[in-house]
This record gives structure tokens, C-alpha cells and sequence, in this order.
């Protein structure tokens, strides 16, 4: 049977023998995806996927940041062209060159960010595009009506006349989804739907994609959410490093083994250590703290904890859980709404970045191109860059040009950055090479507390290795450190201690010894781990 | 500092030197496109000049002797070279900060204001006290005038392409109440003029070039230590190619905002005060020919460069001052140079020679 074939590839873990039956079994899928392989450099984006929709279904494409999900759909979508693999789209081989062959076939894709013109109706976005440029008979209100019906057709709520720069979030997703209804398209793709979303709104999002079932579309749902794929999904594609690692039909997976497949299957082993004594000063303390995004939405709520000197805390969590907001909130670009920060037993709640630096907090974050480096300035420059702003390599208002190069001179050396040039700019740089720079800024202050989100994310295997050799030498001379990331690995190589932030809650929070993959995925997954 | 010597410092290449103020413009161009734009620039104007009917060789020929080729002519376009410069590190210093200041005109008059206002009714001092005051005076009611597009800016997220643009208008009002007020001269479109203890004396006779033209040579190079060796250029220059991380440094970025208006509009305001007392002697009306929007071309073309300003305000006074010439040699208007200007930014820009990119920040 043709279907046998379009079985996903046997993943290591052995799970896909639950990958048989969906909403409707033994139905024809109407997209299907053959060892689809996409390399960005030496980073495997797509390794070998195979992905498979099938008619009136919801499938959800579930995997960490960087797993692949995106790039698998933008593939499909023809905005990303794969370097190996075939799409068959009901049945007949086709090569998807761009979108408009992808809405020829009856495939379209709302993204991350709306491609909607503010100043234009609802039915003058929902239309453009797919009426002629050159229709001198363009009628508001027979375009409103016909755009209208399409909407009642699928119960999407909406007034063909607002205007959508008056509409809020969640309406202009729907008028993203309406915009390829009324091209007719039978495949939806949406990335990331319901992370700019609050919670009533998905739950109308996920009533607009039942309704679009029950009318034979199918819809592909990329997540990073595990509790989404359980209420709505009718199958799950998990993807890993770029790889398959689970394919299920509803009723074979739930919330516990998703996380499982998402983050990987064992739980690396923890190299010893002197342990953290129980006396040691605390150099964090965080109490009760609340953080709203700017969208009304609350990011954090009542995360408490600490960390002591010569210890190192790991957060951990799937991403969008509230790291990015922690982290921010802990070096002072972010005001939190309520709780306390202390730093050495200090208020620290409403510090400017300026006074955290100045109190012997340094920061490494996730984004090294925009917090981190300037890449358009030198290297000295970079280096320099905190110690220029707190008036620390100045008289008078001048630099002090030379202790600044002496200064880069001796870092760059010593943190063995290439080239150690002091003149070359941070954007000709590698990324682990980058990183180096912003480690010899950060760390030779010898801070008291290091705030640092995910400090490894895209450095090869020499460079993730220097980066913890740093951290493990600052541990030892008595730094306090914030280890936020979203690799196991590194979470176990590193951490005393270890907490799960799981919709902006630090739910659960154990010694490293005693942490287990088990208690690690079902905290991740959302579930309070019953104590030990 | 540590035992360990560092490499003996390399000096720098002239090359080097020059690169170091151009934070935020990055250079695509190689000499190819460089060339190629040079070469799109001189057809276009070609072809403008023979449409209007003289020979494009005998315009150029014109345009140079016109601005080069007596010792009268050199100094008149060294005079316009001046007030250039100083517009155009008015706006290449915010352009620093990726702050748009299209208010340098509005900055020159509010210094040439200044200038004239106190020229006229200061009690009566000596000579270089009375200039040196009202020159002073000029540079900050320019530094005054630009901050308050920075205030605005860094407050409120007001648009400061607008407000500066708009601030010119209030500028050049205020230029014509002074003009017709209080202080205006018996039947002329001027105020009176300035005392002769006031004036900037011209320093190469048988010329009009003044002090005014040692000012500018000076706040060029004021400009070139500001950004490349205090703090505040440095901070103007990390705020602009790459804000977020400016501010995770410590860098106060309001504080910096507002001050890279003060420092460019300082510089526009020098130049007005230079116009009223080392040029017209009064506040006259047109005392700017549109340098404050010649600046910002001259910025451009210097890749904000404080000393790449002088090559490329030299370059603009070359064709403002030849096109003079241009009429009594070939008869065409003297509108015309204009064009060659336009067309050399306009294919810089587009062959990507130079680039700026302004992206939308929230305040």
C-alpha cells in the first residue's frame, strides 16, 4: 500500500510503531515529505526528515528551538530549497521552487510575524494579491461580501471592514488564515501560532483549526508548547538536532514522553565535584518575582530561589517558558513588577545594567550579536565597551587609548582568541571566537555573580569546552553563577543545583546529584515532580 | 599593567586612521563600484549638460576655474568650504548615534541669532573678547536648538527627522523677526551691522577668507578627538551600531542621545555665528545657502568621517562656488552644478558606496 512507504524512518528510540492510525486511517496523505536534508554550513538543519500529512488532520510539529520544524516548513512552503529529498503532494512528485508554486498546490503558511499592511482593510489584505492589479471594478463592498462569506463559511469571526492596524494580535492571525482560505489552500502551515497569543485567544485559535478539520483542511502546527500538541493534535512529528525521533497518532503519546523525545533520551553523566558549602554566602536571592511582558502577559510568577557563592544554578525548561525574561530581569534591562532581587544581601530590583556591572555582575546572554558584542566595532572597542561606559578607562572624559589596546592585547591572548588583533572587527570573527571575546570581558572583572543564557548555543565541540573550562575555573574562585540554558548536556556538566521554569514558575528545583531524566521531562513537560 | 609587554604598537596607516570614525557605515564599495558610480555620476551630468545645450568638457572647464582657478576664486570656495564642514559634522555626529539631524539649517541660524544678537547689544568690549563671545554664544544657542530635537527624541520617541526639520522652520521665523524687528537697518532685508570690534578679521587679502575658515579647520579636528578619544564619541559611536548592547554595557542611552544633538548642533551653530561676523557683518536673510541640508550630503559622502569632512565639504564648495561660473561661460544656469552634486550622492548611495540604514527603534 502506497501509504507503507510514506511511514517515517524506524527512529532509534523505537517509537514508531504507534504512528498508525489517525483521524482518518488509511486515507491517502495529501503532503508527503522524503528525506529532506538542509545544511546551513556545517549545521544540519534537516537530517534526512521524512514527514507526512494526511487529510483532516492537525499535525503538530513539535522540537526545541533549533530542532528543525521551521526550516522542514519553510521547505515545503518553497521559501527555503532543500539540498536532498522529495515532496509529493497528493500523490504526484512536485518541486516547490517558491510560495507561489506552494499556494498553486494549495499549501500556504501564516508566519511568525504578519505580512499584513496596517493602513488596508481586513478584505483588502485578505484579497491582495489574488485579485489582478488592473480590475478598475474593485468594489469595496462586493470584495467585503465575497470575503465575508468565506469567513461564515469556516466561523471565523471578523468585520471585513476594519481596518487591520486597529485589530489586535490575535485578529490579524485570523485574517492571516482567511487570507489563504479564500485562495483556496487545503494545507495550512503555522509557525508558532500561539507564542504572541494569551490563553482565551488560543483557545478560539484552536476552535478556527477544529472547525478547519472538520472541513477536510489539514493543518501543520509548529510548536515548542507540549500541552498544545496534547489538546489538539491528531498526530505529532518530534524532531530533534534536525532528525525524527517520535511520530504518534493520538492516544500514544502525552505530555511526559513528548518532553522526553524533545529533549533527548539520557541524561549525560555528572562529572564530580567539590560540593558547594552549606555556609557559603549568597550572592542571589530572588523573592517572589513577577515579570508582565509588555503584551499584559505575565512571564514570571513567583520565582523564588538563591544561589551561593562557588555554586552554580541551572535553569532549564523548553524554550519560551520565561528564561529570556529571567535573564533580563536579572541584568537590568528588565524592570520586574514585583519581587525582589538581591545581590550580596543588597536590593538590586529596579538596577540599571551600569549598577549591576558596578556591584560585580557580569552577563553573557543569548543573543551575542546584539547584547553582547558590537559587531562593527573592534575588538578593543568591544572590550572596552562596559569599562568605557562606567567612566573606569577614562580621564576627563578621555580614553585612555593605550591602556584600552594594552588591555585588548593581553585578553585576546589570553582567552586565545583568533586573530588576537585588537583592530579587527567582532563581525569577522567566528561565533566560538566572539564568544571568547565576551568571556575575557565578562570574566576578567572577576565577578561575584555571572548571569549567562545559553553561553554555548552554535560553538563547535573546542569552543563549548573552553567555555565551561572558564565557568568551572570561576566557580572554583568563589563565583556565583546563573546557568540558563536549553542543553542537558551542559546543564549536567555544570550545575550544583538545578530548576525548571515551566510558564514562568520555577515548579520544581533539586540538587544535580539527585535530578533524573524522568523528574527533568515531566517538570519540563509541566508536572510538579511528587517529592522524593 | 602587567609585566608582559605588548607588541611594540604598530602605527597606524593612514588608511586605518581615517577608517576609525565610521562606526556605522559599513563600505561595500570596492574600487570597481566606487568607479562605476563615479563613472554613472559624470554621464548623467553629461547628458543634463548637453540637454541644456552647452558642451559638458567646457561646463567642467567652468565649474574648476571658476572655483580654482584664480587666487579670488580659490578663496571664495575655501570660504563656503568652512561653514560646510561645520554642517556637515552637525549632521555626521548624530548620523553617528543613528540619530537623523536634517535641522542643521535650523542650528546655523539659530547660531547666526545668537551671534548677531549679542554682537549688537553687548557693552562695548575689546576686539577678540567681544567675537570669541559672540562666537561662543552662536555655538550654543546651535547646541541648544538640536538638543531639543534630543530632548524630545529621547523623552518622548518623538521622530527627530521630524522635529529637527521642523525646528527650522521656528528657526528661520525667528531669523526674520530679528531681521525686521527691533534691530532691522533702515530699508534693507538685514539688521544692522555688527560693531567692528565684533567681526572675524579676514586673514588672506586680496580674499574672502576669513578666521572663520581656521574655526572650521580647528572644530574639524575638536570633531576628530570627540569621537575617536572621549568617552561621549565613544558612546555615540557604540549607541549607533549596536544599541541593545550599548545599553547591557552601561551606556545611558537618553544621556547620549540628547548630548549627539548638542555636539552636532554646536557645530551648525558656529557656523552661523561665522556667517554673521566673519562674512555679512548682519543677519541677513538667505545668510545659509542651504548648508545645513548640504551637511548632511557632506557627511554622507564622508562616511561620517570627521576627517574625511574637508575633502568632501571641499568637493560641494567646488561645484556650489565654479557653478557661478557657469552661466557667464556657457550660459547655462548655475542650478546646474546642483545636479552634479545630486547625481554623485544619489549614485554613491545607489552603487552602495555609501550606506546608511535606519532602522526603527522603539524609544
Amino acid at each position: 500500500m502506497h501509504s507503507d512507504a510514506l511511514n517515517p524512518r524506524e527512529p532509534a528510540s523505537g517509537h514508531s510503531a504507534d504512528a498508525g492510525t489517525a483521524s482518518t486511517p488509511g486515507a491517502n496523505p495529501v503532503v508527503t515529505m522524503h528525506g529532506i536534508v538542509k545544511t546551513y554550513g556545517s549545521l544540519r538543519a534537516n537530517d534526512g526528515v521524512d514527514f507526512d500529512l494526511r487529510p483532516s488532520e492537525i499535525h503538530c510539529l513539535l522540537g526545541e528551538n533549533g530542532a528543525g520544524k521551521t526550516t522542514l516548513m519553510k521547505i515545503l512552503f518553497g521559501l527555503v530549497s532543500p539540498d536532498a529529498g522529495e515532496i509529493e503532494v497528493q500523490g504526484q512528485r512536485v518541486k516547490i521552487s517558491s510560495p507561489a508554486v506552494a499556494l498553486s498546490h494549495g499549501i500556504g503558511m501564516v508566519h511568525q510575524h504578519f505580512m499584513l499592511l496596517p493602513n488596508f482593510t481586513v478584505a483588502e489584505n485578505v484579497v491582495l494579491g489574488s485579485e489582478s492589479n488592473f480590475d478598475l471594478r474593485f468594489r469595496a463592498d462586493v470584495v467585503e461580501a465575497r470575503v465575508q462569506e468565506t469567513a461564515n463559511r469556516f466561523g471565523i469571526g471578523i468585520d471585513p471592514s476594519a481596518r487591520v492596524g486597529e485589530l489586535s494580535v490575535d485578529a490579524q492571525q485570523r485574517i492571516e488564515i482567511l487570507k489563504l482560505l479564500y485562495r483556496g489552500a487545503g494545507v495550512l502551515i503555522l509557525d508558532e501560532p500561539t507564542s504572541s497569543i494569551g490563553p482565551k485567544q488560543i483557545e478560539r485559535l484552536f476552535a478556527t483549526l477544529d472547525e478547519l478539520r472538520h472541513q477536510g483542511r489539514s493543518v501543520v502546527l509548529i510548536t515548542h508548547r507540549l500541552s498544545e500538541v496534547v489538546d489538539i493534535a491528531d498526530r505529532v512529528t518530534v524532531l530533534r538536532l534536525g532528525r525524527v525521533v517520535r511520530v504518534a497518532a493520538r492516544g500514544n503519546f502525552g505530555e511526559r514522553d513528548l518532553a522526553r523525545a524533545m529533549v533527548g533520551a539520557d541524561l549525560p553523566p555528572r562529572p564530580p565535584r567539590k560540593p558547594v558549602p552549606p555556609d557559603a554566602e549568597t550572592l542571589l536571592r530572588v523573592r517572589a518575582l513577577e515579570v508582565v511582558r509588555e503584551d499584559g502577559n505575565a512571564a514570571l510568577a513567583e520565582v523564588d530561589f538563591a544561589v551561593r557563592r562557588g555554586e552554580v544554578f541551572g535553569i532549564v525548561g523548553v524554550e519560551g517558558n520565561g528564561q529570556r525574561e529571567l535573564a533580563e530581569a536579572l541584568s537590568g534591562l528588565r524592570s520586574p513588577s514585583s519581587g525582589e532581587i538581591e545581590v550580596a544581601s543588597e536590593d538590586a530590583s529596579r538596577a540599571s545594567p551600569r549598577e549591576l556591572h558596578a556591584r560585580g555582575v557580569s552577563t553573557i546572554t543569548e543573543d551575542r550579536l546584539r547584547y553582547d558584542l558590537i559587531a562593527d566595532m573592534t575588538l578593543a572597542e568591544n572590550l572596552a565597551l562596559s569599562d568605557v561606559a562606567g567612566g573606569r578607562i577614562s580621564s576627563g572624559g578621555f580614553l585612555n587609548r593605550r591602556r584600552i589596546r594594552a588591555n585588548a592585547v593581553r585578553l585576546l591572548a589570553e582567552y586565545g582568541v583568533s586573530p588576537a588583533s585588537p583592530d579587527a572587527k567582532a563581525a569577522a570573527l567566528s561565533g566560538g571566537n566572539q564568544q571568547k571575546v565576551v568571556l575575557a570581558r565578562e570574566l576578567s572583572r572577576n565577578p561575584k555573580l555571572l548571569i549567562a543564557s545559553q553561553p554555548t548555543r552554535g560553538l563547535d565541540v573546542g569552543a563549548t569546552n573552553f567555555v565551561h573550562g572558564q565557568f568551572r575555573k570561576l566557580r572554583e574562585q568563589g563565583c556565583a553563577i546563573v546557568l540558563i540554558t536549553l542543553d542537558l548536556d551542559e546543564l549536567m556538566a555544570l550545575a550544583d543545583r538545578v530548576g525548571v521554569l515551566f510558564k514562568g514558575k520555577l515548579i520544581y528545583v533539586d540538587d544535580a546529584i539527585d535530578v533524573s531524566m524522568e523528574k527533568l521531562a515531566s517538570a519540563m513537560a509541566g508536572f510538579e515532580p511528587v517529592a522524593a | 599593567m602587567m609585566a608582559t609587554a605588548p607588541e611594540a604598537p604598530r602605527p597606524r596607516t593612514l588608511r586605518e586612521t581615517l577608517a576609525g570614525g565610521a562606526a556605522q557605515l559599513s563600505s561595500r564599495g570596492s574600487t570597481a563600484t566606487t568607479a562605476a558610480a563615479l563613472v554613472g555620476a559624470l554621464v548623467v551630468t553629461g547628458v543634463v549638460i548637453a540637454v541644456l545645450g552647452a558642451s559638458p568638457i567646457a561646463a567642467v572647464r567652468a565649474i574648476v576655474s571658476g572655483s580654482l582657478g584664480s587666487t579670488y576664486n580659490f578663496g571664495q570656495t575655501l570660504s563656503v568650504t568652512a561653514p560646510l564642514a561645520l554642517t556637515g559634522l552637525a549632521a555626521a555626529i548624530p548620523f553617528s548615534a543613528r540619530l537623523w539631524n536634517a535641522g542643521g539649517e535650523g542650528q546655523l541660524y539659530a547660531g547666526a541669532i545668537a551671534g548677531v544678537l549679542i554682537a549688537l547689544t553687548a557693552p562695548p568690549l575689546p576686539h577678540v573678547a567681544l567675537a570669541a563671545l559672540a562666537l561662543v554664544g552662536g555655538m550654543v544657542a546651535g547646541s541648544l536648538w538640536a538638543s531639543i530635537a534630543g530632548i524630545l527624541k529621547a523623552a518622548f520617541g518623538a521622530n527627530e527627522i521630524i522635529t529637527t526639520l521642523m525646528l527650522n522652520f521656528i528657526a528661520l521665523l525667528v531669523a526674520d523677526y530679528v531681521i525686521t524687528g527691533p534691530w532691522a537697518a533702515p530699508a534693507a532685508s538685514t539688521t544692522k551691522n555688527i560693531p567692528a570690534n565684533a567681526t572675524l578679521p579676514i586673514i588672506w587679502s586680496g580674499t574672502t577668507v576669513g578666521t572663520g575658515a581656521l574655526i572650521a579647520l580647528a572644530a574639524v579636528v575638536a570633531a576628530n578627538v570627540l569621537m575617536k578619544n572621549t568617552t561621549l564619541g565613544f558612546g555615540i559611536r557604540a549607541v549607533g551600531a549596536g544599541g541593545d548592547a550599548a545599553k547591557l554595557a552601561g551606556f545611558r542611552i537618553p544621556t547620549l542621545t540628547v548630548s549627539a544633538f548638542a555636539a552636532g548642533g554646536a557645530f551648525a551653530g558656529i557656523a552661523g555665528a561665522i556667517a554673521v561676523l566673519g562674512v555679512q557683518y548682519a543677519l541677513v536673510a538667505n545668510i545659509s545657502e542651504n548648508y545645513g541640508f548640504t551637511g548632511i550630503a557632506v557627511a554622507l559622502i564622508a562616511r561620517l568621517n570627521p576627517l574625511l569632512i574637508i575633502p568632501s565639504a571641499f568637493f560641494f564648495a567646488i561645484t556650489s562656488v565654479g557653478g557661478n561660473n557657469l552661466t557667464a561661460t556657457t550660459g547655462i544656469s548655475p542650478s546646474a552644478s546642483l545636479i552634479i552634486t545630486a547625481a554623485f550622492v544619489i549614485f554613491l548611495l545607489a552603487f552602495g558606496v555609501i550606506k546608511l540604514s535606519y532602522p526603527e527603534r522603539s524609544a
